[in-house]
């Protein structure tokens, strides 16, 4: 926590208390009285009797500074005090009851906030009399208003809360539930506000003096001390600079304390603030051959983070082909570095604190080695992707019109009134009725199924090889799916261009894709053709996404069942393989060591897995003795029905199983030979118990 | 819902109106001191006061002065016997020009600074530029005014520390005499536009879009001044409402401090003679000129976020 806070907020700290110390003990310090004149020769710069000079009349300027602190820190407390006690009640109030309550404070609120505070306390003051206690009153009334805002949003945030419901739910009164739940984590916000509040109350304060309706002379007040030392600024600055030095350095250390604890509350902006150290690093790849002849070639690519809590591998070390013409799909659980792969290939990862590795190539050229502008180019000519949620793709601020054209005007260098027809065009090619009509309207005008086909026709526009599509139609509902999915794959053979489709709706895949990627924690754990990979699947993780595909009784709009277990922390992927914490069938090996892509007996088909399902032919690296496949076979089949029956917490339960007394019996046996088929009996024989 | 908005507007003024009335009559002091002086008779007094209508009931009282504000009849000072709305329409245009040109300072400097640590953030020029508004943000706009002139007035001699020249008389002292007062005024605005520009555009700039504008292979700048800088100038037109209470406030102490003849420095001299009425006057000018631009912001707002237009 100290460290949290970082150096400046207890340097703040110990300015704020230096100063209060000063003022509470004024009495005490070796200090000539405040209104003490010609305590030395008048406008006298710093020096050992006056550290901080003298005034026009001689006065000790520190002195006149220390007591004038008192003013400033007994107003700034005191009317920030006022101001909570009055306005969090109220806050409080207002966000936990809403409705009515609400509506009534809020409205009041509102119209005591369309006061300028400052004037208004002017005249109050002026008229109620110059004094201490009427400054304070009036400045802690007018940060009422805001206290009530702050309080109240803080406490709605918090009522929403699961303990909150959950206390209420219990029949908690609510005043216990406020007091137990709301109160305490209200606090810390109001807490840095109220140093916000402190700042703004002495800077107020200060302004009041500086107009001279604050205390009065002879008390001396900082805003006052400015005042008095203008005339004298041509001969002896320093009565004005030393006070308004002090001051500077007190709001600032109030506001800085506010602002640091603020930053501990406010999650958001952690999540928004970039992290701070920029590498341009480079990870090696390795060695590997450049392929002849084919559209794009991803060779080792590896996209890791440095975050706060350590570096995320979100893609680590993924190779495939593509040729022109194909659909190739990248299927996985999110969080399974899919989209982030995408945009690594497009080069769309974030700059600030990114480590890049890998090569792509583009008809054998390498777009790594490409500097922005090059990059730029291919990216508006030759690449073009499309984004899962089509509400946050478009600019909710400029025309749909604005934002087709600008690609063609910038790449293909078109006329505006050239670009306007070629986009109405566009917009028609993707079935848009009233494309020029459309032209003119914003996305919010548009449904999701509309404006997906908008990014679409922009993807389009300057006729890529290759589109990259994320998820193009998760966010979107049942029936325009399809309509888009076709949509998609029409263009593709119109434009003979190839298609990546990043998914985790596996029935979408097989319907549309030539060869699958299947990834798990940042990695192809599975690679062939869609066929094959469906039929013969060998990885266990594959496997378990195939049979969590919905089936036809589950309501609609149900995109995935969940698979057993979470999906990997990419900062801590698990070792060996990263599946094995949710793998049925993970021995010991599977945790110690990670298991490389071995060819499986199909060609092109890759699997990573020690115990891969459903073999015992064909695997070329690991057994060199294998049984027959067709035992292996129905021994899958045999899984596969017990796994019917089971129920999904049993299945979280089986990631464990190896560690029954059960499994390690057969365990011997395996490691002796190194089995695959036992693997998956035991696997089978595990579920049916 | 334009209409709704403008009963709404009426309601706020009426109210807005009827406080800052009620508020200066409830307080303590007596105007007719004011006008005959200590040593006058209680008779003259009494006289006066009926004179006056001060012994009607309040609301009535306030009733005839709304029916005033309306005529544009706010009464004339107890002291100068100058009629309020005179004085105040003569000092009003100073003020507009201050708070007009701190606004185009402000704006000048937070634009650039907000998209260059916006674009570099997390870098030291980011951090830099943090800082500074920071700094200036923790600084009271007398200090800096003070520090202002005492660097450009005393030290160098450059611009006039005080005095003012009407735009009608020249437009080149015009504005020599409205510099130092803008920038100071200004700069504690940099800082908060600044600071929300940054935060607004860094967050716009993860949104989707701007990475599809990015596989689009648009320039960095294009995707930062077309795409981003438009949604994220939304909160700034709000911020630029919120703020005017502040920039209000800190006029009037600009005013005195520069010396320059506008509404606040009428209000601070009108308190200083005890001129009720003057007072009130400019209190509610500057609340209903507060309530007015906010609701203009309102509009801009709809005008320039095509989300809330009505279609
Ligand atoms: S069997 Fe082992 S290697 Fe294969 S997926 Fe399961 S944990 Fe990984």
């Amino acid at each position: 926590m100290c460290r949290r806070l970082g150096w400046s907020f207890w340097l703040a700290l110990g300015w704020i208390t230096l100063v209060l110390a000063a003022a509470a003990t004024a009495d005490l310090l070796p200090l000539p009285r405040y209104d003490e004149t010609l305590t030395g020769p008048p406008q006298a710069g710093p020096g050992p009797d006056h550290p901080f000079g003298t005034d026009g009349l001689g006065r000790d300027v520190l002195s006149r500074v220390v007591y004038g602190a008192r003013v400033s820190l007994l107003v700034g407390v005191g009317a920030v005090l006022l101001g909570v006690l009055v306005g969090a009640p109220l806050g409080v109030l207002a966000g936990y009851r809403r409705r009515a309550t609400d509506a009534i404070i809020m409205g009041v609120n509102d119209i005591a906030l369309a006061f300028p505070a400052l004037v208004f306390a002017l005249a109050v003051v002026a008229f109620a009399g110059a004094n201490l206690l009427n400054v304070l009153i009036v400045l802690g009334v007018l940060g009422v208003p805001a206290w009530v805002r702050l309080v109240r949003g803080a406490t709605m945030v918090f009522s929403e809360r699961e303990f909150v419901a959950a206390a209420r739910v219990l029949g908690a009164r609510d005043r216990t539930v406020l007091w137990r739940e709301v109160v305490p984590n209200v606090s810390l916000p109001v807490l840095s506000y109220a140093f916000i509040g402190m700042a703004v109350a002495i800077v107020a304060e200060g302004s009041l003096a500086f107009l001279g309706l604050s205390v009065q002379a002879p008390t001396p007040t900082w805003g006052g001390l400015i005042n008095e030392g203008r005339p004298l600024m041509e001969n002896a600055p320093h009565v004005v600079l030393i006070p308004s030095f002090v001051m500077f350095l007190t709001v600032l250390a109030f506001n800085l304390i506010g602002d640091r604890l603020r930053a501990m509350t406010d999650v958001r902006q952690s999540n928004l603030e970039p992290v701070r150290r920029r590498t341009a690093d480079r990870l090696p790849a390795r060695p590997h051959d450049v392929e002849e002849g084919v559209l794009l070639q991803v060779a080792d690519l590896r996209t890791h983070f440095t975050t706060a809590r350590g570096v995320v591998r979100a893609v680590d070390g993924v190779s495939f082909t593509l040729e022109r013409g194909r659909t190739l799909a990248i299927v996985g659980e999110s969080g399974s570095g899919k989209s982030m792969l995408i945009r690594s290939v497009l080069g769309l990862t974030p700059q600030a604190g990114t480590l890049r590795g890998g090569h792509v190539y583009l008809d054998g050229q390498d777009l790594t080695e490409l500097d922005d502008g090059q990059m730029r180019h291919i990216l508006g000519t030759r690449l073009a992707a499309v984004f899962q949620d089509p509400m946050t793709a478009l600019n909710p601020v400029r025309t749909i019109g604005a934002q087709v054209m600008e690609p063609l005007m910038v790449h293909l260098g078109m006329k505006r009134r050239a670009a306007r027809a070629r986009a109405a065009e566009l917009l028609a090619s993707v079935g848009i009725p009233e494309p020029a009509r459309t032209l003119r309207r914003y996305p919010h005008q548009l449904s999701g199924g509309m404006r997906q086909r908008v990014t679409i026709a922009m993807a389009l526009s300057c006729g890529p090889d290759i589109l990259f599509a994320d998820e193009p139609t998760t966010a979107l509902d049942v029936t325009v799916q399809d309509q888009v999915l076709r949509l998609i794959q029409r263009q593709r053979e119109e434009r003979h261009m190839a298609v990546v489709l990043v998914s985790h709706d596996l029935s979408v895949v097989a319907e549309w894709a030539d060869e699958v990627i299947v990834m798990y924690a940042g990695k192809v754990v599975e690679r062939g053709p869609a066929a094959t990979l469906f039929e013969r699947t060998r990885m266990p993780y594959t496997e378990a996404l195939l049979r969590a595909v919905p089936k036809l009784t589950d309501p609609a709009h149900h995109p995935l069942r969940l698979l057993p277990g979470r999906p990997p922390d990419l900062a801590h992927p698990p070792s060996g393989c990263a599946f094995h914490p949710r793998c049925p069938y993970a021995r010991e090996r599977c945790a110690a060591e990670e298991p490389p892509l071995f060819q499986a007996e199909t060609p092109d088909h890759l699997y990573a897995c020690w115990y891969p399902v459903g073999t015992g032919a064909g695997v070329v690296e690991t057994s060199p003795e294998m049984t027959g496949a067709s035992g292996a076979a129905e021994a899958l089949k045999a899984a596969e029905e017990a796994e019917e029956a089971a129920e999904l917490t049993e299945l979280a339960g089986l990631a464990r199983s190896p560690k029954s007394p059960e499994s390690r019996e057969s365990r011997e046996s395996r490691e002796l030979a190194e089995h695959e088929t036992t693997d998956v009996i035991e696997g089978a024989d595990s579920r049916g118990r | 819902m334009i209409a709704l908005r403008l009963v709404r507007l009426l309601l706020v003024l009426l109210v807005v109106t009827f406080l800052s009335f009620l508020l200066l009559n409830l307080l303590p002091g007596d105007p007719t001191t004011q006008i005959l002086g200590l040593s006058a008779s209680e008779e003259a007094r009494e006289q006066l006061r009926r004179e006056l209508h001060l012994d009607d009931p309040l609301f009535s009282r306030y009733l005839s002065w709304l029916g005033g504000l309306a005529t544009g009849d706010l009464g004339s000072s107890y002291t100068t016997s100058v009629p309020v709305t005179e004085a105040l329409a003569e000092r009003l245009p100073v003020t507009l020009e201050l708070l007009i040109a701190a606004q185009v300072v402000a704006l000048g400097l937070a634009v650039p600074i907000g998209v260059a640590a916006a674009r570099r953030a997390g870098r030291p020029l980011d951090q830099a530029l943090t800082a500074l508004s920071f700094g200036l943000l923790s600084t009271p706009v007398f200090v800096l005014g003070v520090l202002l002139i005492l660097v450009f007035a005393v030290k160098l001699q450059v611009l006039p520390a005080t005095g003012w020249t009407p735009i009608s008389l020249d437009l080149g002292w015009n504005l020599t005499s409205v510099l130092l007062p803008a920038i100071t005024l200004g700069c504690a605005q940099t800082a908060v536009y600044a600071r929300l520009l940054r935060t607004d555009l860094i967050a716009t700039l993860q949104e989707d879009y701007i990475t599809l504008a990015r596989a689009r292979g648009l320039s960095p700048r294009r995707i930062l001044w077309r795409h981003a800088l438009r949604p994220s100038a939304i909160s700034l037109i709000t911020a630029i409402g919120l703020n005017l209470g502040a920039l209000i406030g800190g006029a009037v102490i600009i005013e005195t401090l520069f010396g320059l003849p506008g509404v606040g420095r009428l209000i601070v001299e009108s308190i200083f003679a005890r001129d009720y009425l003057t007072v009130q006057g400019g209190v509610v000018l500057i609340s209903v000129g507060y309530v007015l631009v906010n609701f203009a912001v309102d509009l801009v707002y709809v005008a320039v976020d095509p989300r809330i237009r009505r279609v």
